[in-house]
């Protein structure tokens, strides 16, 4: 069983069993593999290097739409035309968090710098959005009766699964960020 | 998208009858705007609250008001200033994974410098 992330003269640190580490890791992947922009052939080099992506569209899918959203909430034309300027670094920058934190998941054994732990936690956020929008958590109901599935045994279909890992990146970043928190206070 | 600042007296000389159809917003960058973070079921209160800390610099107390108010409101207020200040606070808080818009902070939108030509077109 993992141990919760603590802080203390090492920085933060935390600990994971193997296949938990399996587990993290394919929950990365996954989400890297949504983000990762495609390769496009008629692209404008000089475009693609500033970051600009003119094709760039509102996504179809509603947990990328979560992970990438629009700026504006009722004007979907310059929502649009922000997402052009913008998106495709949002995407790569996590991306790269996501990398970074499947990076230190060789060890069982996690020591976190201050950048180590900010990758981790957008990270496992960003993991938990899109398990959320798969199990339709919509609302804090939602999230409470997914809360209630603790036990791996009870585990008989996908959602009952997806519950059950959705609780535990969720039991996982929250020992993560109060690690953070702890660490912003001044040292006695 | 450029800003539209009252034309000369001599308005575009076309043949279109009446209106001069500026749609234009006004975008100058001394109209404030506000970013604006939303509630969802998802985002942990403690993430929330780090993130207003570690990226605004904000104070524990501010920060964790702020992050009550999105719980339970369903939006806050975290940050005003120019639109593209505001903008660029957005797609940082969509790099940290929490839904945030941005909005101009008066409430009247558009009708564009209505009042402003003081009749000069007969």
């Amino acid at each position: 069983m993992a141990k919760a992330f603590k802080y203390g003269r090492k920085g933060i640190t935390g600990q994971l069993e193997p296949a938990e580490r399996e587990l993290l890791r394919s929950l990365f992947d996954d989400v890297i593999s949504m983000l990762e922009p495609d390769m496009r052939v008629n692209e404008d080099p000089l475009a693609a290097l500033v970051g600009l992506d003119m094709q760039a569209r509102e996504p179809t899918d509603r947990a990328l739409r979560r992970l990438l959203p629009n700026v504006m909430k009722n004007d979907a034309e310059a929502s649009l035309e922000f997402r052009r300027l913008t998106e495709r670094s949002l995407r790569e920058s996590k991306v790269g968090a996501l990398k970074a934190a499947a990076l230190g998941l060789d060890k069982d054994e996690l020591v976190l710098t201050p950048a180590d732990a900010r990758h981790w936690s957008t990270a496992l956020n960003d993991v938990r959005l899109v398990l959320a929008e798969r199990l339709d958590i919509r609302d804090d109901a939602d999230a409470g009766h997914v809360h209630l599935m603790q036990d791996w045994s009870q585990a008989e279909d996908v959602e009952s699964y997806l519950a059950l890992v959705y609780n535990f990146t969720t039991w996982l970043q929250e020992s993560l960020v109060q690690a953070m928190l702890h660490s912003l206070e001044p040292r006695r | 998208m450029s800003l539209s600042v009252a034309l000369g007296p001599d308005t575009r000389a076309g043949t279109q009858t009446g209106t001069a159809s500026s749609t234009d917003v006004l975008t100058a960058p001394d109209i404030p705007w506000n970013l604006v973070v939303w509630n969802d079921p998802v985002n942990l209160m403690s993430y929330v609250s780090y993130v207003f800390r570690s990226y605004f610099g904000y104070s524990e107390a501010k920060a964790n008001k702020l992050m009550l108010e999105v719980h339970k409101k369903g939006r806050s207020i975290v940050a005003h200033g120019g639109k593209e200040q505001v903008e660029q606070h957005a797609v940082a808080m969509h790099g940290y994974g929490l839904w945030a818009t941005v909005e101009k902070a008066t409430g009247g939108d558009g009708s564009t410098g209505s009042g402003k030509g003081k009749g000069k077109r007969g």
